[in-house]
């Protein structure tokens, strides 16, 4: 069994930076979507997510859409526990695997062998019980020879494969993935997306950030359109899309 | 808010109800399940500062044993010179400085390094859920790793000098155990303050250039009589001496272990009430 549910949450970034002053007067110039407010003690903040208020039941694989700057990795940072909230509460039930990045952990000069194990710290995975599991996670791969390569030899996608090979091969129940998925080719998605309907029959959670509608409109059952931080709308994928679409085009 | 209250999305359909959400643990339980949490999991952090050393010294032929080989020409070159300048004899100064630098660059190496304690994770703390306390537990481990590597030199130097070992050797266990405790608690309250205020590290690192000097290492407290009594309330010279004075087959100074033991409990419990504090805010801090 996993959940999650979110009330009214919300993430403010302090700026501490020299020049906060002026940074705020060029964002409030409208070049970017963030909202920007001020706290008690007069620092700046820019407000990532405000009010977002969102339940996941069991077996759901949510896809996340939003313009760029629309909250969408902070709020899969917040599911993923990296983030906690400054506002609002968040109920997590399941044990949580991110990959926020494909390259988070890996070591480019030792194999894609040995990056399986290291991959798997990250990933909370004991070495033991990953290399229990290496063969199955080499096939899924597919990367063959290059297994025993260097990791700086390998291409993005390559190295979305591997990323995605390991994060899956101890079923997570809430899986959080954001927009570098789309760096593997058609086949690997295919391939990609039967093991994550696996899953989710099996009762596990998928949020999934992406731009790209088709990779959404497949793998989804629902989607959250992101904007300014704020839910515009949740619902079927279809809707969510068609809506996300017309905003783009009136803008 | 009653429990059985519902709560809605934006589109008004009610996604839930209050009684689902669970009461927030207290910020006291986070930390002591975070410190708890990062302990257990000794086979990240161990392999993280494996990976460290490795990475440092990534294509090098003598890797560590190069600091290992430093230390044995400064010890030798000072241990000529400055036992003249001191009048001390050479059998006596050479182990005496030997160990004091080995156990300061250990010392010295955690307080230096603690400061980049969450800063240098920021990759994997912006990216990974993982307790915070795996990279305090990463910046000891690996100074013990570099001070196994420079400590290759000590018995030689001990037997080299007939230095008289006594049964109280064993005490430098503890003296090590302890000395790590006290690692830990400033990595975590350097690493959570050199996040926020990125002007602490290079503070930190002039302080300790000059602790250095101030403290009883490369000069023997018995050069300086009239100011024995004053030196000898440093608590590094108290951190020092727990694990100096073994090796050199002599017994601590009565005041050092008291010193110790009560920087460490000052120490461990303005850290953890930092983190208590401040744990949440590190990743918006980086």
């Amino acid at each position: 069994m996993a959940s999650i549910y979110l009330h009214n949450v919300g993430v403010d970034f302090p700026i501490y930076q020299a020049g906060a002053r002026s940074l705020k007067k060029m964002l409030i110039a409208g070049t970017t979507h963030g909202n920007l407010a001020r706290d008690a003690h007069d620092r700046v903040m820019v407000r990532a997510l405000h009010d977002v208020t969102l339940e996941i039941e069991n077996s759901e694989r949510i896809g996340l859409i939003g313009a760029n700057g629309a909250g969408k990795t902070t709020l899969l940072k917040v599911l993923a526990g990296i983030y906690k909230p400054t506002n609002g509460q968040i109920d997590i039930l399941g044990h949580t695997t991110a990959l926020i990045n494909s390259s988070v952990g890996l070591n480019p000069d030792a194999t894609g062998r040995e990056n399986i194990i290291l991959r798997g710290l990250y990933m909370d995975i004991h070495p033991r019980d990953m290399r229990e599991r290496i063969d199955q996670v080499a096939e899924f791969t597919e990367l063959g020879t290059y297994l025993d390569m260097p990791v700086r030899t390998y291409s993005a996608g390559m190295m979305v494969r591997l990323a995605f090979a390991v994060s899956t091969s101890f079923r997570p129940e809430i899986l959080i993935l954001d927009e570098w998925l789309a760096a593997g080719d058609a086949q690997f998605l295919g391939k990609a997306q039967r093991r994550m309907e696996e899953f989710v029959t099996r009762s596990s959670i998928l949020v999934l950030a992406s731009h790209s509608f088709e990779l959404i409109e497949q793998w989804c059952t629902r989607a959250v359109y992101l904007k300014d931080g704020l839910v515009e709308v949740i619902g079927p994928v279809d809707e969510v899309v068609a809506r996300y679409r017309e905003d783009a085009r009136a803008s | 808010m009653s429990l059985n209250q519902t709560f809605s999305d934006v589109s008004g359909q009610v996604v839930g109800r209050v009684a689902m959400l669970a009461p927030r643990p207290s910020r006291f339980v986070g930390a002591k399940a975070d410190l708890g949490a990062g302990l257990v999991r000794s086979w990240i952090w161990t392999r993280l500062a494996y990976q460290d050393i490795k990475e440092r010294y990534r294509g090098s032929v003598l890797g560590p044993f190069w600091v290992t080989l430093t230390n044995l020409i400064m010890v030798a070159a000072m241990g000529t010179i400055y036992s003249e300048l001191f009048h001390v004899e050479v059998a006596t100064y050479v182990p005496y400085i030997m160990t004091g630098i080995l156990i300061w660059q250990f010392i010295s190496g955690m307080i230096n390094e603690g400061c980049s304690t969450f800063t240098n994770a920021q990759d994997v703390i912006q990216q990974v859920p993982m307790p915070f306390s795996v990279q305090a537990y990463r910046v000891v481990y690996r100074n013990l790793i570099i001070l196994a590597h420079n400590a290759v030199i000590i018995p030689f130097g001990l037997a080299l000098f007939k230095v008289p070992i006594g049964w109280n050797i064993i005490e430098i266990v503890p003296a090590f155990v302890v000395l790590s405790l006290n690692g830990l608690w400033i990595c975590m309250l350097l690493g959570m303050l050199s996040t926020r205020f990125r002007d602490i590290p290079p503070i930190v690192g002039n302080v300790v250039q000059v602790l250095f000097f101030l403290t009883p290492i490369f000069w023997p407290l018995d050069a300086v009589p009239n100011m024995k009594q004053v030196l000898a309330l440093n608590p590094f010279f108290a951190w020092i001496d727990v694990a100096r004075a073994p090796l050199l087959g002599v017994t601590p100074e009565p005041t050092s272990w008291p010193i110790l033991l009560c920087c460490t409990a000052a120490g461990a419990l303005v850290s953890f009430l930092f983190f208590v504090r401040f744990r949440e805010r590190i990743a918006y801090w980086l």
